[in-house]
């Protein structure tokens, strides 16, 4: 698929059917994710491909709800645990992203104010993975608000590694909708942010 | 471009030319980013295009030292600021992604969500000048309350990374990568 379309047209999809995906289209969305570039290269991603039902069945458990001011729903997302035959969790190993080299002593010492840089290298990655996802004809929904500590629990994550995002993958039940973006006058200015 | 190969052969470009980048193909770049997907679609990314050869020098100066064999050097991403014709800036509006609307954090990730949601717009933006058959090199070592100095990027918002943008005048490196079966795991971590 041509860069633009995926780009244009990748829409969030939040209802799955439960056909199977072949892992030669998942191998293909994670060589997309391994591809991106990172801090000094430093890779710190992790990735874990989920198809046990019960494992998902666990990670759902661990979705936010979605707290209003007059009611609470479940994270609209959290039925395609239950459909999409895959879900890709997005782990990161800590204090290398952002870190300076050759500290070397055990405790990391961050280069900038961001700390460490860890969810900014794994986006890059997902978001090759869902482009690539949407170019094979998958859907994908990038969710974020979950307890993340939860799931490290229920996939056996070491410490030094946090689990950053989850995603449902499959094929869309849905055509997804386009939430409308601010214009790009809204959001870009020249040279200087005042002007 | 294939998607696909886009993502393949994209390459991080620190030498350019100084060819200008027309308009055009700017707003192509940014309206990619833009086309990223984000926390309860809340696009807390702004864009500052900078033209001015006087702030992206700058800009440029603000650039953090790297340590190579033991010796620190300049980051080879500080001339390549200089060269290229457009310097695109990546700001963040604070205390959107990853909060509630009463403004508490959703997750024990804080406020770090704006790393996340702008990553995904620079991706978007590096892919779509890599198919323009324009180079960038993603920038994230820089000293960003200088920048937001330089630059008169109100407190509501952060500075987070930035790239040149311009023709590449060189071939990019390959960065060799990791395996896949060192970074995925089947069902759970470590198998």
């Amino acid at each position: 698929m041509e860069l633009f379309e995926a780009i244009n047209n990748r829409r969030s999809i939040r209802k799955y059917r439960s056909d199977p995906v072949d892992d030669k289209k998942i191998e293909t969305i994670l060589e997309a994710g391994r591809w991106a570039p990172s801090w000094a290269n430093t890779q710190c991603w992790r990735f874990i491909v989920i198809r046990d039902p019960e494992i998902r069945a666990g990670l759902a458990d661990t979705l936010f709800t979605i707290k209003t001011p007059d009611k609470e729903i479940p994270n609209p997302g959290a039925g395609a645990f239950s459909t999409a035959p895959v879900i890709i969790v997005v782990c990161a190993e800590i204090g290398k992203s952002g870190a300076k080299h050759g500290s070397g002593d055990g405790s990391t010492e961050y280069l900038t104010d961001k700390g460490d840089w860890f969810m900014f290298d794994t986006a890059l990655a997902v978001q090759n993975m869902v482009l690539a996802a949407h170019a094979l004809g998958l859907g994908t929904v990038i969710i974020g608000a979950f307890d993340a500590v939860q799931a490290a629990k229920v996939l056996g994550v070491p410490d030094g590694y946090r689990v950053v995002i989850l995603f449902p993958l499959g094929v869309p039940d849905q055509e997804g909708k386009a939430p409308p973006r601010k214009e790009l006058s809204e959001i870009t200015v020249r040279d200087r942010w005042s002007k | 471009m294939d998607i696909l190969e886009a993502i393949k052969n994209r390459r991080s470009i620190r030498h350019y030319k100084a060819d200008p980048v027309d308009d055009e193909a700017v707003n192509t770049v940014l309206e990619a980013a833009h086309w990223a997907p984000s926390w309860g679609n809340a696009q807390c990314w702004r864009f500052i295009v900078v033209h001015d050869p006087e702030i992206k020098g700058k800009v440029a100066d603000t650039l953090m030292k790297v340590k190579v064999d033991n010796e620190w050097v300049e980051n080879a991403a500080a001339s390549a600021l200089k060269q290229a014709p457009v310097l695109i800036v990546l700001c963040a509006e604070q205390g959107k992604a990853g909060f509630r609307p009463d403004g508490t954090p959703v997750t024990d990730k804080g406020d770090y969500w704006f790393m996340f949601d702008v990553a995904l717009a620079m991706e978007n933006l590096v892919l779509a000048a890599h198919s323009l058959g324009l180079g960038t090199v993603i920038v994230g070592g820089f000293d960003a309350k200088k920048v937001a100095q330089i630059l008169e990027v109100p407190a509501s918002s952060n500075v987070v990374t930035m790239t040149p943008l311009g023709f590449p005048d060189h071939k990019g490196q390959i960065s060799p990568r990791k395996d896949l079966s060192e970074v995925v795991y089947k069902d759970k971590y470590g198998k």
